[in-house]
């Protein structure tokens, strides 16, 4: 099929192979079997013993690496919902978004605050923004996957905020609640995004 | 004529089946096949874009190229042409991108998710018919692109041979391709099956000439119903089987993959109807177009990928929150630009002579 590409086939159809083709040919096969060559030596050999190991292994490293600079970070949050002190977290939680806006955790831990406190609309919108800023909580393939806990959150959710826009079918602050859950359940849902 | 008609309706009915069935192997949900979602992959996993979630050499796309090359050339219709304004259609296939990602899904998977009972893929199937309808009458008010002429044999080759290239890289797996490990990239079905699934569609388009928004343009312009007919039944064995499956969930709220910007969407859409008629053909159509020696759909092809590595570097793509800024802002340049195109390269009745009075004037 690509032989005739290469036997100097000009507009006119016309054959044609002189020395200078026949070189061409034997300097292409030449070159296809070297770069073929370097790259089953470079790429085979490096990906079975670094790479292959490597990138599963970095790839849990890097969450674990996380998870304990993130541990230190809350700890005192951790501690101080444990005891009950949800005011006195929440205040620590705001501190720590202030230096680290960056870190997505905080809104986890500011939903369960307020989950613990009966605010479901917080809860959910918190929620949000956590996934908003890191993809993987509702990915069950990553160790940060807290998609179940979400889903009943948003089932939940959505039956309470449907009955409250049926009741009040105007009030901004349902239908940004709904919204939110919407869009949790959207991202459970998966799909190419 | 029978026996075309029968090409388009099997070919739409493999897209079809293959769309759902990639689902159910493993494909992210509702995007069993995307051209546009694949070659956003596609563009991560040679590094053009650095989200490694959306990185991975999607096989059914490599398929679709490969398939048409090797019918093409079975059935001796590998013609090389090319040299119509490459350029615009370059832009044109950035522009395609755009359109897609801020609707999240090219027009097959938009007649996939509204098969799957996504009623938010309504509002983009009347912006593609809106888009497919304006550029029809572009048609019809004398918009042609310079003709393409025919070039060496070697140029039809480049596309396929480098399509080739990442089906080795597939098999290689060598570090300078990325493939994401979480999110949409790590949903795929197995490899042997989503190429061989490729293969077929894309062979079977090549010798149907399949065209989501093509089917629709032949209806509108001269009521001619292949290619529709290929639609129709392609959106018919997806809802099948999408049911059959357990893939059906009906309804406009927390569908995968979706958002409820209705407007944009439609925008987004016309985008995409109105840019394909201009360039003959949609995003599924131009891949095809490229692997049987269309050089034109090759350069769009190539516009289109780096659309697909841009689009998350400008952050243009929706999300389940709705479009951004700047996606909202790249379709209204992409209709600026498509309308300028259209206008361009219309050959008015009496053009010729006005002008040559205007240049006599001066």
């Amino acid at each position: 099929m690509l032989f005739p590409l290469l036997k100097g086939q000009g507009y006119h159809g016309e054959q044609i192979v002189d020395w200078l083709d026949k070189l061409s040919i034997a300097a292409i096969a030449g070159l296809t079997l070297i770069t073929v060559g370097m790259l089953a030596n470079q790429e085979m050999i490096t990906r079975r013993h670094d790479n292959a190991e490597g990138v599963a292994k970095g790839g849990e490293d890097s969450y674990a690496l996380q998870m304990e600079m993130d541990k230190k970070i809350y700890e005192e949050v951790v501690s101080l919902k444990e005891q009950g002190h949800y005011p006195e977290a929440m205040a620590k939680l705001e501190t720590i978004i202030k230096k680290y806006p960056e870190n997505s955790l905080s809104y986890v831990y500011l939903a369960q605050l307020y989950l613990e406190q009966g605010e479901l609309r917080e809860t959910i919108h918190n929620y949000r923004r956590a996934v908003e800023m890191e993809a993987d909580y509702v990915d069950e393939r990553t160790p940060l996957f807290i998609g179940n806990e979400i889903k009943k959150l948003v089932t939940e959710g959505r039956e309470k905020f449907s009955r409250e826009k049926a009741l009040k079918p105007k009030d901004k602050e349902v239908r940004k609640a709904l919204k939110d859950v919407y869009y949790l359940q959207s991202r459970l849902a998966g799909g190419c995004e | 004529m029978r026996r075309i008609i029968d090409v388009s309706i099997i070919t739409g009915a493999l897209l079809g089946l293959g769309g759902v069935l990639l689902v159910y192997l493993g494909n992210p949900a509702n995007s069993g096949i995307c051209v546009s979602c694949f070659i956003e992959n596609i563009a991560g996993a040679l590094q053009l874009h650095k989200n490694i979630r959306m990185s991975y050499l999607r096989p059914e796309l490599i398929g679709f190229v490969l398939g048409s090359t090797l019918m093409a050339t079975k059935t001796r219709r590998f013609r090389v042409r090319g040299g119509s304004a490459p350029v615009i259609r370059f832009f044109m296939g950035f522009f395609l991108i755009v359109g897609c990602t801020v609707f999240i899904g090219c027009p097959i998977k938009m007649f996939l998710r509204l098969s799957a009972g996504d009623l938010t893929a309504i509002a983009a199937t009347v912006g593609l018919v809106f888009g497919v309808w304006v550029g029809v009458r572009y048609i019809k008010g004398g918009f042609a692109l310079p003709r393409d002429e025919e070039l060496p044999r070697i140029n039809g080759f480049v596309i396929p041979l480098f399509t080739f290239l990442l089906l080795v890289f597939l098999f290689l797996n060598p570090s300078f391709i990325k493939a994401g490990q979480k999110g949409p990239a790590a949903w795929h079905a197995p490899l042997p099956i989503s190429l061989l699934i490729g293969l077929a569609i894309g062979a079977f388009a090549q010798k149907s000439g399949l065209c989501i928004t093509g089917g629709v343009r032949n209806f509108l312009l001269v009521r001619e119903r292949t290619l529709l007919n290929g639609v129709i039944t392609a959106f018919l064995v997806a809802l099948i089987f999408s049911i059959l499956l357990g893939q059906f969930r009906w309804g406009m709220n927390a569908q995968p993959a979706s958002h409820l910007s209705h407007g944009w969407t439609f925008l987004a859409m016309a985008l995409v109807g109105f840019v394909s008629i201009l360039i003959d053909g949609c995003p599924f159509r131009q891949l095809i177009k490229a692997g049987q020696g269309d050089v034109d759909a090759g350069v769009t092809t190539l516009g289109m990928l780096v659309g697909g590595g841009l689009v998350y570097v400008w952050v243009l793509g929706s999300t389940s929150a709705g479009p951004t800024f700047q996606g909202k802002i790249a379709v209204l340049i992409g209709m600026i630009f498509a309308a300028v195109v259209a206008m361009a390269f219309r050959k008015k009745k009496g053009g010729s002579q006005s002008l040559k009075l205007k240049a006599t004037q001066l």
